[in-house]
């Protein structure tokens, strides 16, 4: 059926396996092929609509049964998922690459294809759409379920979009899903790639950051040397795979550091940035905090450079292994903060350590 | 009838997909096999599908032979009835000799799938010679799927002879060289003696000979992961005698299972411990048999191997039942549950936590509470979490033993103690054991021991623990009555604090409770108390309370009924017809079914 659409894609797959990404190894260059223009090949983007998705009743009762299916940790078949993409294209076009977003609201980090872990979260802070959330990135790869985890957040951003922001993570690329696993899952649980197609197609549409209260700057990895004010990020054309460079690359690649000023990130992508670039930004955009993914960290939330930069993550045992707790930081509409920490999901049967080597997380 | 050209395309449509490189596209054409046979009719499916599919059972990916095997145990209608079902087992057979074990066993269970439509010839022309070759082919593979298809036709054959032949044959699968075959076959047997059982008058002695050599042979065995079968097979034998009410063996049987579960081999201790109530309950004719196993039984509980220990540690009150006296129960099982308690492991600890209250209903009163409550308020302390869930959450069996006097004045510390536990789930167990706790503690002791701690957790950080709480007061209102919850929980709730309010989640968590305590009040509380606070919720600044608002309103007038009207009317639907022109879609889309389902029920 689509055989016109595999030939080109294919190729361009080989390409980037060639050249293979060495993500998170401290030290290790990253080697990206040259900007490769992303046709969508699977055209959930073929027929955008002119206006923000209008959902009728009959969408409304197909997004219901979509979301109590995958919340059951079943995935939606492919057919289902082309029309999932198609509604989420026409809902995601029209955020802002700054999308605001009022209080109260749960900042969440990483989930990482931890279906369980996420379905943990909500019995923790409360069910959607009764809670409002904000994710900040990286739903697929390293956990077996990313499938059933990005389509559970993207059916609820389209049946609730006020309730919900999902931000784009460093993992939501062509490029790094081929490594880390989302690519693959999509294979084994669909018979090919097309599913997979499908949603790194709408990726290119997700906002980059958000802006709540216009007092905390939400968005996956860090600042960019190119990007002093908040406006300069809303002038970016987000619409694109994450590229190797530039300030659209920094902000879901960069991380805090302890040093001053800007520096080389051993990520390969990004820089690092301190106190002092931090709190220059902050004062210039008049934010209270930057709040931002990425990292992982043990206790599942971090304060960096002096409480103006917080780091939070919502993968608790990390890859099913590395022991870490996961966090979501509510802020009521007084902008009162509060860390919810929390363990993995209790489920027999799982199994609790990984094939993988652990060195990446090093 | 179609025309013959059209009529060939699906077969060949399907053997190009066959044929296709991708295996995806050949699994997915296996899938569709029973719209191409149906499309076929059952003339052409025998002559030209079956053979063609019997074809690539010999060259093909292990992806598509799974699906070909499970498609092959559906295909009897297909080909035209059972008259020709046995059409379908030279492709089965040679799936059922794949080395990949999924597709082994795919084939397998289609097999005895078709077994169950053969008629009594096609048994003996076709399908037990079937089962003689895979038992007898050099590979190992072919006879671990023999062994999984004796099931199919051992009690169907009714002729002694033949019976004896088939057993004579599986034992020499459960002697064969290879540890998978005797695996396979141990596991089997099992099964196969439990037929023997539901068909109790069929059986000859000699048959039971080959069984008692095969039982011998498998508690001989070098593997122990096979001698440990052993186990699940000495009791299918003892569930046979003792349906047939023959004890002439239970001694020599008796002595086998001691030997078992004091083998050197931990893995077979382990299978011991993990089936022993079962086991021992096989003895129960005599007592002295089941006093000769307590002594076994202890030894299982001191075992050096934690994993033993785990397994026995659940087994312990469903022994202790079986023991003709409570003076042994007290004498020397609880002492073992002393030591359990204090395991190095946690794992152990908290196996032995899920059952052990079980052990009070045995015991007196007394000795209940002199010896067997210690322990468990020792648990309740313990530094494991799942310790503490596995007790409390089956501490009713305890109540019932002791009485309500005594857990209040021992157990309530520590019930309070966990109330606050670090763990949620901790806390979660103690809120779902509130309701009974309040039956049997009554209004006035609850009020001042409990009520507050109630409302407390209505505060908690976890969402999971503040909605439990909101269906904790529901189910406290349903024990102590509309008066009791207007005064005690519903005047609270609508007092608390402004500050608290001031944060959303506690308005979300004030109007959940008051949108679950709807049904259960009377209607003059719901009028006078839950209404205004609704209405003034339905103004809130956060979209999510003011479509909370308009759900809680749908279960208000669900309640109320037609009775009220004008109420309804002049408050409800007003509030709701605002709702419905919010500036929020999603207030927007809740306030209109609500205002759909209160026309609906008003009409």
């Amino acid at each position: 059926m689509d055989i016109d659409n595999d030939v080109p894609m294919k190729d361009a797959m080989e390409d980037h396996l060639d050249q293979a990404i060495d993500e998170d190894s401290g030290g290790g260059s990253v080697t990206y092929f040259n900007n490769v223009s992303w046709r969508s090949v699977s055209g959930i983007a073929d027929s955008k609509s002119s206006k923000p998705l209008e959902l009728t009743a009959s969408n409304i009762n197909q997004l219901d049964q979509w979301i109590e299916h995958l919340s059951k940790c079943q995935v939606l078949s492919e057919e289902d998922v082309g029309k999932l993409c198609r509604m989420a294209v026409d809902v995601l076009q029209f955020e802002g690459n700054v999308q605001p977003v009022s209080v109260p609201v749960t900042i969440c980090g990483d989930v990482h294809g931890q279906f369980h872990d996420l379905i943990e979260l909500f019995k923790i802070g409360g069910p959607c759409p009764d809670t409002n959330y904000l994710f900040m990135g990286d739903y697929v790869d390293r956990g077996y379920y990313s499938v059933e985890t990005v389509s559970y957040l993207v059916a609820m951003k389209v049946r609730y979009p006020n309730r919900i922001t999902i931000l784009r993570g460093n993992h939501e690329s062509r490029q790094i899903t081929q490594v880390y696993g989302f690519y693959d899952e999509c294979l084994r649980k669909y018979g090919s790639a097309n599913v997979w197609k499908m949603f790194t197609d709408l990726f290119d549409y997700f906002p980059i950051t958000a802006l709540v209260d216009n007092k905390i700057f939400c968005l996956h990895g860090g600042l960019s040397p190119m990007i002093e004010t908040i406006d300069q990020v809303r002038e970016l054309n987000r619409v694109q795979e994450v590229p190797h460079e530039g300030p659209m690359c920094d902000l879901l690649w960069s991380d805090p550091d302890d040093r001053g000023g800007w520096g080389i990130s051993p990520r390969g992508a990004g820089f690092t940035f301190g106190q002092d670039i931090s709190e220059q930004f902050n004062h210039t955009n008049d934010l209270s905090l930057i709040a931002r993914a990425h990292q992982l960290v043990m206790d599942g939330y971090a304060w960096s450079h002096q409480q103006s930069v917080v780091t939070i993550f919502s993968a608790p045992n990390y890859c099913y292994r590395c022991g870490n707790q996961a966090a979501i930081m509510e802020v009521d509409e007084n902008h009162n903060r509060q860390f919810l920490q929390y363990d993995p999901s209790v489920r027999p049967g799982e199994p609790t350590v990984s094939r993988k080597t652990p060195d990446y997380f090093l | 009838m179609t025309e013959r050209s059209e009529d060939l395309y699906p077969l060949a449509l399907l053997m190009d997909e066959l044929k296709h490189d991708d295996v995806a596209n050949r699994v997915e054409a296996m899938k569709k096999l029973d719209t191409i046979a149906l499309a076929l009719g059952p003339q052409r499916t025998r002559d030209e599908l079956v053979p063609f599919l019997t074809e690539v059972a010999q060259d093909d990916e292990d992806e598509v032979f799974a699906f070909l095997a499970e498609q092959l145990g559906k295909f009897v209608p297909y080909v035209g009835g059972n008259k020709y079902a046995t059409l379908l087992l030279p492709a089965l057979e040679i799936l059922a000799s794949t080395e990949e074990t999924l597709v082994r066993d795919k084939a397998v269970n289609s097999l005895n799938n078709i077994a169950q439509e053969l008629s009594q010839e096609q048994l003996f022309h076709d399908f037990i010679p079937l089962i003689e070759n895979l038992a007898t082919n050099e590979w190992f593979s072919s006879k671990v799927s023999a062994c999984g298809l004796f099931k199919a036709v051992l009690v169907r054959v009714q002729d002694d002879k033949f019976r004896k032949e088939l057993l004579a044959l599986f034992l020499q699968l459960t002697q064969d060289d290879t540890p998978m075959v005797r695996r396979a076959a141990g596991r089997n047997l099992p099964t196969l003696i439990d037929l023997l059982t539901q068909n109790i008058h069929l059986s000859t002695n000699e048959d039971w000979d080959y069984i008692s050599n095969m039982f011998q042979r498998l508690v001989g065995d070098s593997q122990d992961s096979v001698k440990f079968l052993a186990v699940e097979v000495l009791i299918s034998i003892l569930k046979f005698f003792n349906k047939k009410e023959d004890s002439t063996h239970t001694k020599g049987l008796l002595h086998s299972a001691v030997q078992l579960i004091g083998d050197e081999a931990w893995r077979v201790r382990y299978m011991a411990a993990d089936c022993f109530e079962d086991l021992a309950s096989q003895f129960t004719a005599d007592p002295a048999y089941i006093e000769e196993l307590v002594q076994p039984f202890l030894a299982l509980c001191e075992d050096n191997e934690s994993d033993v220990r785990k397994a026995i540690a659940k087994q312990i009150p469903g022994f202790a039942k079986l023991l003709p006296n409570s003076q042994i129960v007290l004498n020397k099982i609880l002492p073992v549950v002393q030591t359990l308690c204090t395991d190095e492991s946690e794992t152990v600890r908290a196996s032995l936590a899920s059952e052990v209250t079980s052990l009070a209903p045995l015991l007196s009163k007394q000795e209940a509470i002199d010896n067997l409550i210690p322990i468990l308020l020792n648990m309740l302390k313990d530094e494991f979490p799942d310790v503490r869930l596995n007790i409390i959450t089956k501490l009713k069996v305890v109540n019932e033993a002791t009485g309500i006097d005594f857990l209040t004045e021992n157990l309530l510390p520590a019930i309070t103690e966990l109330a606050k536990d670090d763990n949620w789930r901790v806390r979660m167990a103690i809120i779902e054991y509130i309701p009974l706790l309040a039956e049997q503690l009554g209004v006035e002791f609850f009020d001042q021991q409990l009520a507050d701690l109630c409302l407390s957790w209505l505060w908690d950080t976890v969402y999971s623990i503040r909605y439990a709480a909101v269906i904790n007061l529901k189910k406290l209102t349903e024990v102590f009555g509309s008066d009791w919850s207007r005064e005690r929980i519903i005047s609270c709730l609508l007092k608390s604090d402004t500050q608290v309010l001031e944060n959303f989640v506690y308005r979300i968590t004030l109007l959940s409770a008051l949108t679950e305590l709807i049904p259960v009040v009377s209607a003059e509380v719901i009028t006078d108390k839950i209404l205004p606070f609704i209405n003034h919720l339905s103004t809130d600044s956060v979209p999510n309370i003011r479509f909370n608002a308009a759900k809680s309103y749908a279960v208000m007038v669900e309640t109320l009924g037609k009775e009220y009207n004008d109420l309804i009317k002049e408050s409800v639907i007003i509030a709701l017809e605002k709702l419905c022109q919010d500036s929020d879609v999603d207030v927007r889309y809740f306030a209109g079914q609500s205002l759909e389902k209160c026309k609906s029920l008003l009409s």
